[in-house]
């Protein structure tokens, strides 16, 4: 026997692997299109049983609400903490969704332009009002009409929260606006998220410049702005939420961070502290979604309503430390946790948020939003 | 009846591999290469349009990054084959009964998943910490000066991290050497360091070849050393294309730079072979002669 015997009939199983292959690849290829929102159903409502899964962020809910609720619908529910940014979460889920596949998930929760580009892509289903009742009852007035989703067609509020300055109040004693991150003195010391909607609209803010109302010129300029601290040493990092740790530390001074984080650390080491910026913050909601091809949404419905119960909800800011969408839950916290119930950080004032403006993406069409994103990607990444 | 079964075996031997290869590397490298020449958006659809640009874009936008991959890839390879060397040579000749225990040693750190491996290393630089105090008092690093958040962390993250897959291919040809050649090269009076020159070195070299392969290939894709170490001007090739694919969604820029990073890593490795490595590999049929 030789081996050029042995080798053709080989060669010939090599070859019609290679073209099976190819064959699949183009029919998969073909149907990679894009989508649009003109024809997405309504979720249907009904009768709630079965099982329920819920796609949330970690560390956004207590022990118990989940426990509590099972109890009382008879529904079982998978509640996972597989978002862990944005854009990580879009880029897992994509593939699937596109395909109206949920993968299994029947609410996920995202930030508020997060959920308006998976509205704009057709991945997320209407809502029926008549299903929502008790949401709609205790919605807080101030989300009942964002400008992405005016009447709250897509996206139920889970909790809000701001985006500002966390400091270590101890080391960095003088800081109070934006613009204080730039100082010298800091030089090496700061850090800011690597959010664009989060960073380089605080930057702005600092410019004196709205981002709800800001030209693409004006995004790249503190982009630029940004930019120009980094390359100057005055930055020390970009992050996610792992800037707590560096602040523990005290290898940071200030960040660019989120009012949640700020309260839960605070906890741990009294000196980190939430500023709200003398420019005001960058506010924010994540928001509850049923995503196209979801299973059981009446039992998506029947969470949504049963966490919109004050009784409830306050079970959950109690435990999460960001702001309540829903109404009624500083009252009850007066009784049970006065300290909590007269935070700024889960209860602010009107005057407190004053100066906030709404997180939002930068304007213009697809060229000008990515050309803003471009620029930031490679500050970031430089 | 046997002849066949004879024929059938290798199909049946390489089929579950092949089969797993081609499913799960070449049919996903076929849609990286479709995307990596498409233009579009995840809005509007990616269509396939011979867009070369995608790379010449992608190479010159990120040439500095490119650069600083294999810059800090082949430091972090130097310094492991420096630090493994002597470390499997230690083990394998003077380790005696410690020999498993020390292996043990080195293998070790993979029961600690990657990730908290790395992130650990933040501690160990962190600004305050003993080990930077040390190094500020040996005027290593200046007083007011940092090692996290540096080129320097993310090195030594790097070699760190991969540091067993240099030590234990040197282990296993340092392992396998005749310690009778070593004896002979003595009887002959070469030097000690002569005869590790002539012997050791040459007969160890596809332990060598092997190790800075299997440092240097996953070094220079690494994203998580300069992700947790790095600071703002540390991001490597692989930081790119992770915010490419996840934060922008730029799937063809991704895959552009996906391949271009693919190729260039291939050419490297052909060219170090053909230089650095032929005699090693070539070994065997050098011996035939």
């Amino acid at each position: 026997m030789t081996n050029a015997k042995e080798k053709r009939p080989f060669m010939k199983v090599a070859i019609a692997a290679a073209g099976l292959v190819a064959a699949l690849t183009i029919a998969a290829c073909g149907s990679t299109g894009g989508t649009d929102n003109t024809d997405v159903p309504t979720a249907q409502g009904g009768k709630a049983s079965g099982t329920l899964n819920i796609s949330n962020w970690p560390l956004y809910i207590d022990e118990e609400t989940v426990n509590d609720f099972e109890k009382k619908t008879g529904i079982k529910v998978n509640y996972t903490e597989d978002v862990n940014s944005n854009t990580d979460f879009f880029g897992k889920v994509q593939p699937l969704l596109s395909n109206g596949d949920s993968g299994g998930r029947s609410i996920l929760v995202v930030t508020d332009w997060m959920s308006q580009k998976m509205w704009d892509l057709g991945y997320l289903q209407k809502l029926d009002p008549n299903e929502l009742t008790t949401v709609f009852d205790n919605l807080i007035p101030s989300l009942q009409d964002p400008a992405f989703d005016p009447g709250r067609g897509y996206s139920i509020p889970w909790q809000s929260g701001m985006t500002g300055l966390v400091v270590r109040t101890d080391l960095a004693p003088d800081i109070k606006s934006v613009n204080d991150l730039f100082d010298p003195k800091y030089k090496g010391k700061v850090t800011m998220l690597d959010e664009l909607r989060d960073s380089a609209a605080l930057v702005m803010k600092g410019d004196g410049v709205d981002p709800t109302e800001a030209s693409t010129e004006e995004w790249l300029a503190a982009v630029d702005k940004v930019k120009q601290a980094k390359e100057d040493g005055q930055i020390r990092r970009f992050t996610g939420n792992d800037y707590v740790q560096d602040l523990a530390k005290g290898d940071v001074v200030a960040a660019i961070g989120w009012s949640g984080d700020a309260v839960q650390a605070q906890a741990d080491n009294p000196n980190i502290e939430y500023i709200q910026p003398e420019q005001g913050c960058i506010l924010w909601s994540d928001n509850m979604s049923i995503p196209v091809g979801a299973p059981n949404s009446p039992a998506a419905y029947e969470f949504m309503n049963y966490v919109y119960e004050p009784e409830n909800q306050a079970q959950i800011v109690e435990y999460v430390n960001y702001i309540s969408p829903v109404k009624g839950v500083k009252e009850i916290l007066q009784k049970k946790d006065p300290a909590l119930a007269e935070s700024d950080l889960i209860f602010p004032s009107e005057e407190f948020l004053s100066k906030c403006s709404n997180q939002t993406s930068p304007p213009g069409d697809e060229a000008q939003k990515k050309e803003v994103e471009n620029a930031w990607l490679s500050v970031v990444e430089g | 009846m046997t002849t066949l079964r004879r024929r059938l075996v290798p199909y049946g031997l390489l089929g579950p591999g092949l089969l797993w290869l081609v499913l799960f590397f070449v049919v996903p490298m076929v849609f990286m290469g479709w995307f990596s020449l498409s233009s579009g958006s995840l809005e509007s659809g990616w269509s396939w349009t011979w867009a070369f640009s995608n790379y010449t874009d992608a190479i010159s936008e990120y040439s500095t990054q490119f650069g600083r991959s294999f810059l800090y890839a082949g430091a972090a390879t130097i310094l492991c084959l420096l630090l493994g060397y002597p470390l499997a040579y230690a083990i394998a000749f003077k380790g005696g009964r410690w020999r498993n225990l020390m292996l043990f040693a080195v293998i070790a750190p993979f029961f600690t998943t990657y990730l908290i491996r790395t992130i650990a290393w933040k501690t160990i630089l962190a600004d305050d910490s003993p080990v930077v105090e040390v190094l500020k008092f040996l005027q290593l690093v200046p007083q007011d000066g940092r090692v996290l958040a540096t080129s320097a962390a993310v090195i030594a993250g790097l070699t760190y991290n991969f540091l067993p897959f240099m030590v234990l291919p040197l282990y296993a040809s340092l392992e396998r050497l005749d310690l009778r050649l070593l004896e002979a090269s003595k009887d002959l009076y070469a030097s000690a360091r002569l005869t590790f020159l002539k012997v050791t070195l040459p007969l160890t070299a596809p332990g060598i070849v092997a190790g800075v392969l299997l440092t240097f290939i996953p070094a220079v894709g690494d994203y998580v050393n300069a992700t947790f170490l790095g600071g703002t001007n540390q991001s490597m090739i692989g930081n790119v294309i992770q915010a490419q694919y996840l934060v922008i969604n730029d799937y063809a820029t991704a895959a552009a730079l996906s391949f271009s990073l693919m190729i260039i890593i291939m050419i490297a490795v052909v060219l170090y072979i053909r230089f650095a490595g032929s005699e090693a590999l070539m070994g065997d049929e050098e011996e035939a002669k």
